[in-house]
């Protein structure tokens, strides 16, 4: 189309920038990364008046110098030619703060609609804004909306698309704060500071683009600037303009403030309140052991529960394929490839979906409500003993849900050492793959005692992250350069559509590795073990399978591990975790692995080999530590943007596995006899 | 002088000076924190670590920032 237009969204981080974003866009998102950095890059299409629009999530900030990727990036994209008006989402209820970047941005002379976002906060707070008088003052539109509520879109949509339109006189002509005179800018500084802008600009190349900018950016020590506009800036400037220049900025803020905000801005005294509580000391960590201990209970219950109904309906249509091959008179080896190989493999994975299901909403509420800020600050004594930022623990939690958006959240350290030290450990965290084969084999053997023996998992793997973390920063010897530094935003009822849209695309990952991984792994292993030197064959035992199997057993013998069945499911567990479980039910010709019947026929063939509660806790165990997933492995690789690195990651993991499973396991067998 | 550690709960105070080193400065900077800026500390614990009111919004510090920030009360 001929008429496009971008937008690129802006905000501090927490602003609720990307609540709106999505708003406009749904879950209909394009995510890939910026060039040449590892931030990520939200984009989305709509049509809208007439016009196919671009919408372009930019990463949050809070300034727009260029000390970090986050900000380079936006920056250049804010000056490049791609992006035609820039909506500057601010947090209504947290004015002071948001209003700096928007000062900066108008420095940069774009098209630009500001949105000041929950604004429902703040009549709750009972503050009243002079909206009309704050679009005077900073010469751009200013739009009241709701993003969790959707309210305000359609307005800001069209004021954006209204400031791209040429001759718009209005764009950029703010008014004087004590009279209604028009004012050359909306940041003008003290006259020591003008006189030094002005100085610059002279020395500044005739066709410099946004000289004001330049200037004040150079003032500001802005490295990147510094060496693209290489003026001699040390007969001007003696270095302390960008402290006056923050502080005038902040000072013309509270101006503005003072003048649009009426009202009593009663402070957040829920925030307050619960902040009170979470974060004391001691308390805050037994509270959110607490929280986690419960979220893990729902998933395994009421997942449980809803799992029941869930095998019901996939028996049902197992059957009804079986019956349906028979009267068409299927051979048997298709009959057997479909019903044993595909269904049992692909549909035991299905059975678990109300317990990911649940563990995603749960960690989503946690991440939406904004405690997950807080965890950062109550584990940041414990994090600092293994040489760790309390920021470092975030992605570790989100471990608990899959390792590779964990891994790509260790985006936001600072710390590159930190960065691949989280990388390197996140995986010990047991994510929602691993939880098929605990459900399944502390089920099998643990009884009553099931979930205690799966709780043990999750205890193990934090302690084993923490633990391997602190002998490598011993061994290392280095102190934090990047000590903890986060914003605790205020605490909001999460929104059903952000929760909504952040679990539907676990779910859909869910289902997609389903109908992909788990597919192809099934019928690969079928194949494995339908085939031998002499052809198709229906004794397992003489298969390829089971000659592969055979092969590497020996090794796992130490850890109690040494049967060629379990190894086999193992090497297929390393394309996705949950495989382990599809392909112990393949090889063993289980169709109904979570059914009471199932699990019964599976525990008396594997007590046949030989296989006891011990053997079963090693399995879980082994599982837990050994080698991260394909996906996770390639995610490892991305970020570290070396295959040397996930290589030394995949050894490390597996030695630090079969050491742990042979330890316990030899232990076990001196407490059994 | 003063620390920032050293403040109770509940004081508010103004920064007077900086002993970081350059990216954690300027990450301040950012934030709106540089010398004459008020804060209110919130919540503390042991070592140092706290919760802030900075300019309107809540940030937690780790001790290793605040140890390093000289403050003084307000008269």
């Amino acid at each position: 189309m001929q008429n496009d237009v971008t937008i690129g969204f802006i905000g501090n981080p927490n602003c609720g920038k990307t609540t709106l974003f999505n708003a406009y866009t749904g879950a209909n998102l394009k995510v890939a990364n910026w060039p040449g950095v590892t931030v990520e890059r939200m984009e989305g299409a709509i049509s809208s008046h007439g016009k196919k629009i671009r919408l372009v999530d930019l990463p949050g900030t809070y300034s727009l110098n260029s000390f970090t990727m986050e900000e380079q990036v936006s920056r250049q994209f804010i000056i490049s030619d791609e992006v035609n008006v820039i909506v500057d989402v601010a947090d209504a209820s947290s004015l002071e703060r948001s209003l700096y970047l928007t000062l900066q941005m108008l420095e940069m002379d774009k098209p630009m609609a500001l949105a000041l976002n929950m604004m429902d906060i703040v009549e709750k707070r009972g503050i009243d804004l002079d909206l009309h008088r704050l679009q005077e003052l900073l010469g751009i539109p200013v739009v009241p909306v709701v993003a969790r509520k959707k309210k305000g879109l359609k307005a800001l949509l069209h004021a954006a698309l209204h400031q791209n339109d040429d001759g718009n006189a209005f764009n950029h002509q703010p008014l004087e704060i004590d009279s209604e005179k028009p004012r050359e800018h909306v940041m003008i500084y003290s006259a020591p500071i003008e006189e030094k802008i002005s100085k610059i600009e002279a020395l500044l190349p005739e066709d410099t683009p946004r000289k004001r900018w330049v200037a004040v950016s150079l003032l500001m020590q802005d490295p990147e600037l510094l060496e693209k506009y290489p003026i001699d800036l040390k007969s001007i400037a003696d270095g302390t303009e960008a402290n006056t220049i923050v502080n005038e900025k902040y000072d013309r803020i509270s101006q503005i403030k003072n003048e649009v905000l009426l009202g009593k801005d009663k402070s957040d005294s829920l925030t307050e309140k619960i902040d009170n509580v979470v974060t004391r000391p001691f308390w805050g960590v037994l509270i959110f052991l607490g929280m986690m201990a419960i979220v893990f209970a729902l998933t395994f219950n009421l997942g449980d529960f809803l799992s029941e109904y869930l095998q019901t309906g996939i028996d049902w249509i197992t059957q009804s394929i079986g019956a349906g091959l028979a009267s068409v008179h299927a051979a048997s080896w298709l009959s057997n490839l479909i019903c044993d190989g595909i269904i049992s493999g692909v549909g035991g994975i299905l059975t678990f979906l109300p317990n990911i299901t649940i563990l995603f909403i749960a960690m989503a509420f946690l991440e939406d409500t904004g405690y997950m800020a807080r965890v950062a600050y109550v584990m940041n004594e414990i994090m600092e003993k293994i040489g760790l930022s309390g920021r470092a623990f975030i992605p570790m939690v989100l471990g608990f849900g899959c390792t590779v958006p964990a891994i790509m959240a260790s985006r936001a350290l600072e710390s590159e050492r930190d960065r691949k030290r989280v990388m390197l450990l996140t995986p010990f965290m047991s994510c929602s793959a691993k939880l098929p084969v605990y459900i399944l084999f502390a089920g099998m053997f643990f009884e009553h005692n099931a979930m205690w023996a799966a709780y043990s998992m999750y205890l193990i793997g934090i302690l084993m992250a923490l633990l391997l973390a602190w002998i490598l920063h011993k061994m290392d010897g280095k102190e934090e350069e990047y000590p903890l530094l986060i914003e605790l935003p205020a605490y909001k009822m999460p929104s059903a559509h952000t929760v909504w849209v952040y679990v539907w695309e676990k779910v859909k990952d869910f289902l997609t590795k389903a109908g992909t991984t788990i597919f192809i792994a099934s019928v690969l292993l079928w194949i494995l073990m339908h085939f031998s030197m002499t052809g198709y064959t229906e004794d397992i035992s003489t298969s390829f399978a089971a000659v592969l199997g055979h092969g590497l057993a020996w090794i796992l013998i130490p850890c109690g591990l040494g049967y060629w069945q379990i190894a086999v499911a193992l090497i297929a567990g390393i394309s996705a975790k949950e495989v382990v479980v599809s392909s112990i039910t393949v090889l063993f010709g289980i169709s109904n692995v979570t059914s009471f019947g199932g699990m019964q026929q599976l525990h008396m063939e594997l007590s046949a080999i030989g296989f006891g509660p011990l053997n079963a806790y090693c399995m879980m165990l082994f599982c837990l530590l050994y080698i991260p997933c394909i996906a996770a492995l390639s995610t490892i690789r991305r970020e570290s943007n070396s295959v040397w690195y996930m290589l030394k990651t995949a050894a490390f993991q597996f030695g630090i596995a079969w050491l742990t499973t042979a330890a316990v396991y030899q232990l076990g067998l001196l407490f059994i006899h | 002088m003063n620390k920032l550690s050293s403040v109770q709960i509940g004081e508010s105070v103004t920064v007077r000076k900086f002993d970081l080193n350059a990216k954690t400065a300027l990450r301040l900077q950012a934030l709106g924190m540089i010398p004459g800026t008020q804060v209110t500390v919130l919540q503390k614990k042991g070592k140092g670590a706290m919760i802030i009111d900075l300019r309107g919004t809540r940030f937690a510090l780790g001790p290793s920032i605040s140890e390093n920030i000289e403050v003084s009360y307000a008269k």
